[in-house]
């Protein structure tokens, strides 16, 4: 090279020393590299229509509506479910049915993690979409 | 020191490891964590809460997110915001939208649920269609919806 000096026995190179560089630059890889997993995970709920139509709403009477009320009592179409048969009962629900929608009309005073609790159990079971009910719902 | 050797010769050798490269490494990551620590513990603060059978949404720079701290503060996109004010900026937001519809909400697990459902009755009155309920993988699970899964090893793959 036409730059470089002394290359002979015992010289000095003017060559860059990159290998502090080259360290640096892997940390920073390895930090991107665990950054970059941590993506955004969720549940999907759909919301009510906000201008319903006037009238009565289109009779849909084979719609399935989980119930959670004060303290967990969970039923599901008015149906008493305890909370570790959830799942089971879910599962036979929705194994033979076209239709993976859930209505979860919960209590306003339970904990949030438990209502995110029911509504990941029924994603487990089948379930694809998730309705939230109007909030002034007929009761 | 009794353990150097050739320390009285012309050409020494020393037994020390080099730890420049060492020291270069470490002021590095002290200045990362200097930066990213105050960005993360700014302002909201929520533990979303846990589940196992998440749907993945990859973050793109269009997503709202909606942050319901252990207070029941809200706050859009990080910054505090009054209870009063989020209706007009929600409508701001998603009147200009006619797709893409999604309001991501991330409220601290242990609030009541009537607080989460005031914030999905605003959103629902003012253009937003779907709310992400934001929750965490539970540490050791994996989806067992077979589409979540497909999602996130598509994710993986293509950074």
């Amino acid at each position: 090279m036409g730059m470089a000096v002394g290359n002979e026995q015992g010289g000095l190179t003017n060559e860059p020393n990159v290998v502090p560089m080259i360290d640096i630059l892997l940390v920073l890889l390895i930090i991107f590299m665990i950054i970059q997993p941590m993506m955004r995970k969720a549940i999907d709920l759909q919301l009510p229509d906000p201008t319903p139509q006037a009238g009565p709403p289109p009779a849909n009477v084979d719609q399935i509506v989980l119930e959670i009320g004060p303290n967990m009592q969970m039923s599901i179409n008015k149906e008493q479910v305890s909370k570790d048969r959830l799942a089971s009962r879910m599962k036979e629900i929705y194994d033979p049915r076209p239709s993976k929608v859930l209505f979860v009309k919960a209590d306003g005073t339970n904990k949030y993690q438990d209502v995110i609790w029911a509504m990941d159990v029924a994603r487990g079971a089948g379930v694809k979409v998730i309705g939230v009910p109007p909030k002034d719902a007929n009761k | 020191m009794s353990m150097s050797v050739g320390q009285s010769g012309r050409t020494t050798v020393k037994a020390e490891p080099n730890v420049v490269p060492m020291i270069d490494v470490m002021l590095v990551l002290l200045i990362i964590f200097m930066i990213t620590v105050p960005a993360l513990a700014a302002g909201f603060q929520a533990v979303p809460p846990e589940g196992v059978n998440l749907k993945p949404h990859p973050e793109e720079d269009s997503d709202q997110v909606l942050g319901i701290d252990s207070e029941g503060r809200y706050y859009l996109n990080k910054q505090a915001i009054r209870n009063e004010d989020l209706p007009e900026a929600l409508r701001r937001i998603y009147d200009a939208r006619t797709v893409d519809k999604i309001l991501f909400v991330k409220a601290h697990r242990d609030l009541q649920y009537q607080r989460v459902l005031d914030a999905i009755d605003i959103a629902s009155k003012n253009g937003v269609r779907v709310v992400g309920a934001i929750s965490d993988q539970r540490p050791g699970t994996e989806s067992s919806v077979e589409e979540d899964r497909a999602a996130a090893a598509a994710q993986t793959a293509t950074p």
